[in-house]
């Protein structure tokens, strides 16, 4: 039996929720996330990508805060070689010049989350650090 | 040559001129990046979280929130960096949520990572602009002139980041007692 009032309440419900038919048609092209943990060392997303300068560790420490608080998205490079974007940390999405991700720049972390692997990118929700080990490299 | 077809001359060559600044005057600059591509496209400003889970806030998240572009043939772009020093894209593509824009800066390929460095926004009906928001408002922000030496070197005068600075060191070593 057909049940119009479904279609009706499910328009309300992503009225409700601000989210658009075009944009439920464009997170409908994504891949399912996988649950993954990943271990790594939080990085300037930017310089890493963009070989201008060393961009690892200790020595680009400081430069990691600037472009964190600048906006540029915060990375994870893992231990397996792979650069993850980190699109929410433990589930707030208000990441780019975040005070508590400026200040783990650099740090070597394992965290719980869910990816998005889409057009040659590898997007990182996160919703639980499960170790900070501080700036070990 | 009669002085009519001389003017006319000129003024071809003059209409000639203008037309290929205001098409070409915003092209891209080379960075020398990895796999670089230099390239100019028209695409909608997103919210990165939105597209990809439907988390939708109205404002792309008012530039909190990592934002991107997504192009018609269903490719989603990470718009990584702006042309301001140590700034993002968030600030340049805010105005424009879920609008079409022209962009136009450079593609680059490193660790099978395919992202964007924004050089030039344009909206639809509107003028091309350099992809320098966050420092303008940065700037605004204070009250301070984009020509001050503050402003220059925003970095530096930022009061957050001076504050981890002061309490990690630029190491971030501090706490171990070392500091350059």
């Amino acid at each position: 039996m057909r049940k119009p009032w479904l279609g009706t309440a499910a328009l309300a419900l992503l009225a409700g929720t601000g989210l658009s038919a075009s944009n439920a048609a464009d997170a409908a092209e994504t891949p399912a996330p996988k649950r993954v943990t990943v271990t790594g060392e939080i990085i300037d997303s930017w310089y890493l990508l963009s070989e201008i300068m060393f961009a690892q560790g200790s020595a680009h420490h400081q430069c990691a805060i600037w472009c964190a608080r600048g906006g540029v998205p915060v990375g994870i490079l893992g231990e397996d070689e792979r650069v993850y974007v980190v699109l929410t940390m433990q589930n707030d999405a208000a990441v780019l010049g975040n005070q508590g991700i400026l200040k783990a720049q650099t740090n070597k972390v394992t965290v719980e989350g869910n990816l998005y692997e889409r057009d040659s990118v590898n997007y990182l929700a996160i919703d639980k650090i499960v170790d900070d080990a501080g700036i070990v490299n | 040559m009669k002085t009519f077809e001389k003017l006319a001359a000129v003024a071809l060559v003059a209409f000639g001129a203008v037309f290929a600044a205001a098409n070409f005057a915003r092209a891209a600059n080379s960075w020398n990046l990895p796999g670089e591509e230099a390239l100019r496209f028209d695409a909608k400003a997103i919210d990165v979280m939105c597209v990809l889970t439907g988390d939708c806030p109205a404002d792309c998240g008012a530039g909190k929130r990592v934002m991107g572009l997504l192009r018609d043939t269903g490719e989603l772009v990470l718009a990584i960096k702006n042309a301001g020093p140590f700034t993002g894209t968030a600030h340049d593509l805010k105005p424009f949520c879920n609008q079409v824009v022209t962009v136009d800066g450079l593609f680059t390929v490193n660790y099978s990572v395919k992202s964007f460095a924004l050089q030039f926004v344009k909206p639809k009906d509107g003028d091309w602009r350099g992809a320098n928001a966050f420092v303008k408002n940065w700037a605004a922000e204070r009250k301070l002139d984009l020509k001050d030496d503050k402003v220059k070197k925003w970095f530096r005068n930022d009061e957050m980041i001076n504050a981890i600075i002061e309490e990690q060191g630029k190491l971030g070593l501090k706490d171990k007692g070392i500091t350059p």
